[in-house]
């Protein structure tokens, strides 16, 4: 099993669960590195102090903030570190909100909350808490704090575990306004949303994630062999950017019964 | 006015719909510069060749990846491009599946959709149409050089576009070992924790949790300013739960 990132406990209400948290993601990535073109020596990040010229240790490095009239207020980490709330160690659960009542643009990272140990106590609360959870489809809303930023997490039943999703917060989350939409005259006539309706259910499936693979790490992975074979890459050509219809209804009409054609 | 990042089109079928994309979400997390200790000096971040020690250009660095133990195949950037696929303008929205459906964990990131100069009614009705039907549009998108499972669905009078995590870039929870109990919980139990969720639920309301963590870094910043001493907090331990009916019993009573 991974290594935890964090151990602590789940509180509710009066009952503590010791848990541990994983990661929920797993890093499929192709990673690159920077290379000293004349003898493939890999290159190393060095931090060096601008005005002296010299290399500087990590311990000697710390926090900078500029304020507004151009001050630099210095903090090391330890002093950073006390804006960090009392309780490091615990995630409280402030309420419970239906899953489906936060709009999916607060999601941010997924883990997964473990019981922590095995002792009998540990785990009962833990499946106590699984239970309760999936019953209801209610998902646990809390705070805690993880490298020394605390995040607003969503706990939530699956698989018979606990999971936890770091939200992003209301503020971090822009306003539509000034976003451009369509003006009242451009209002489609009923017909037309049924027969894009008609499209759209034509075309309708279940949400099945393993439909989708990374086509792109595929073709990467393609890449390097060729390249290790010695053999050329091609960049793809531009396609022709894509003009608007000038018949929508004609467009909709024609898609659909290809659609139907091919089904 | 916000500025968009990305224009082209959405196409399903003999569909196209033109946007422009914006993005939906900004992180206001306190940044700091790394700065020298003792004098705040600004600290720059330099190539050293590990073979010689010595600092590189950045016309001298290529990009590696390693195949072997120091064996590296070398690409430009170009070629990774390559790996993008076709350099179209659209976003190629082949399905639809109803938006509730979706596990939150495959959400990555959100991106507003505009609608495009020319075209705003096709960009109406797919909104429409997507309201009515309940569903969102799965398809494609390169951005940055880099294609994506995307979904679309309508949100606050415009389209919004998440970009998706690919399923083998989750860990199923499933496959986690969980320890067995020797006893469950009781009926009694879980109906006592019932009683605490339902005591405890609440409308979701984004705007009631605010960042306290940010505001508290402002502040230790404006201490700091002022020249004031900034001591380290005393950390907190939780209570373990050896008796869990009696700590429901105990949460229950001072719910």
């Amino acid at each position: 099993m991974a290594r935890s990132l964090w151990t602590g406990s789940l509180g509710f209400g009066l009952v503590n669960v010791p848990v541990a948290l994983f990661s929920g993601r797993v890093d499929t990535d192709l990673h690159f590195r920077q290379l000293h073109a004349k003898d493939h020596a890999p290159i190393e990040m060095h931090r060096f102090c601008a005005e002296e010229d010299v290399e500087v240790p990590y311990e000697e490095i710390a926090n900078g903030f500029e304020t507004d009239d151009g001050d630099m207020v210095i903090l090391t980490d330890a002093e950073l570190a006390t804006a960090a709330p009392r309780k490091t160690r615990t995630i409280d659960i402030e309420a419970f909100v239906d899953l489906d009542a936060v709009d999916p643009i607060h999601f941010d990272h997924p883990y997964i909350l473990m019981p922590s140990g095995d002792s009998e106590g540990t785990l009962r609360a833990y499946r106590l808490l699984v239970a309760v959870m999936g019953r209801t489809d209610r998902a646990a809303l809390g705070r805690f704090v993880l490298r020394s930023k605390e995040q607003l997490v969503l706990v939530r039943a699956r698989s018979e575990r606990l999971t936890l999703t770091t939200m992003r917060f209301h503020d971090e989350v822009r306003p539509t306004k000034g976003i451009p939409s369509p003006a009242k005259r451009d209002r489609p006539s009923k017909k037309e949303v049924d027969q894009a309706v008609a499209l759209i259910e034509a075309l309708a499936c279940p949400w099945d994630p393993e439909r989708y693979e990374d086509e792109y790490e595929k073709r990467l992975k393609r890449i390097v062999q060729r390249k290790r074979k010695g053999q050329t890459v091609e960049a793809p050509k531009r396609e022709d950017d894509p003009s608007p219809v000038p018949d929508l209804m004609a467009a909709l009409e024609k898609t659909l019964a290809d659609v139907k054609a091919r089904a | 006015m916000p500025k968009s990042i990305w224009n082209g089109a959405i196409t399903f079928g003999l569909v196209t719909v033109p946007i422009k994309v914006y993005s939906a979400t900004e992180s206001r997390t306190v940044h700091f510069r790394e700065v020298h200790a003792k004098d705040g000096s600004r600290i720059e971040h330099r190539r050293i060749c590990t073979n010689d020690g010595k600092e590189v250009d950045y016309e001298d660095v290529v990009k590696g990846y390693e195949v072997g133990k120091g064996k590296w195949v070398e690409l430009t950037d170009d070629e990774i491009a390559a790996a993008a696929g076709s350099q179209s303008k659209r976003v190629d929205v082949d399905h639809f599946v109803p938006a509730g459906e979706i596990d939150p964990d495959h959400y990555e990131r959100t991106y507003y959709l505009g609608a495009g100069d020319k075209g705003r009614p096709a960009y109406a009705l797919l909104h429409a149409a997507l309201e009515k039907s309940g569903r969102a549009g799965v398809g494609r998108w390169v951005f940055h050089n880099r294609e994506r499972t995307v979904v679309i669905r309508p949100l606050d009078g415009v389209l919004a576009l998440h970009t998706m995590r690919f399923a083998d870039e989750l860990v199923d929870p499933g496959e986690l070992e969980l320890g067995r109990v020797r006893k469950k919980p009781t009926e009694r139990e879980i109906k006592m924790a019932s009683q605490l969720v339902e005591g405890l639920h609440a409308e979701f309301d984004p705007s009631e949790y605010e960042d306290t963590y940010r505001q508290a870094v402002l502040e230790v910043i404006e201490r700091k300013a002022q020249g004031k001493n900034i001591e380290p907090p005393e950390e907190a331990e939780p209570e373990r739960a050896d008796n869990l009916l009696a700590a429901l019993e105990a949460s229950l009573a001072s719910a």
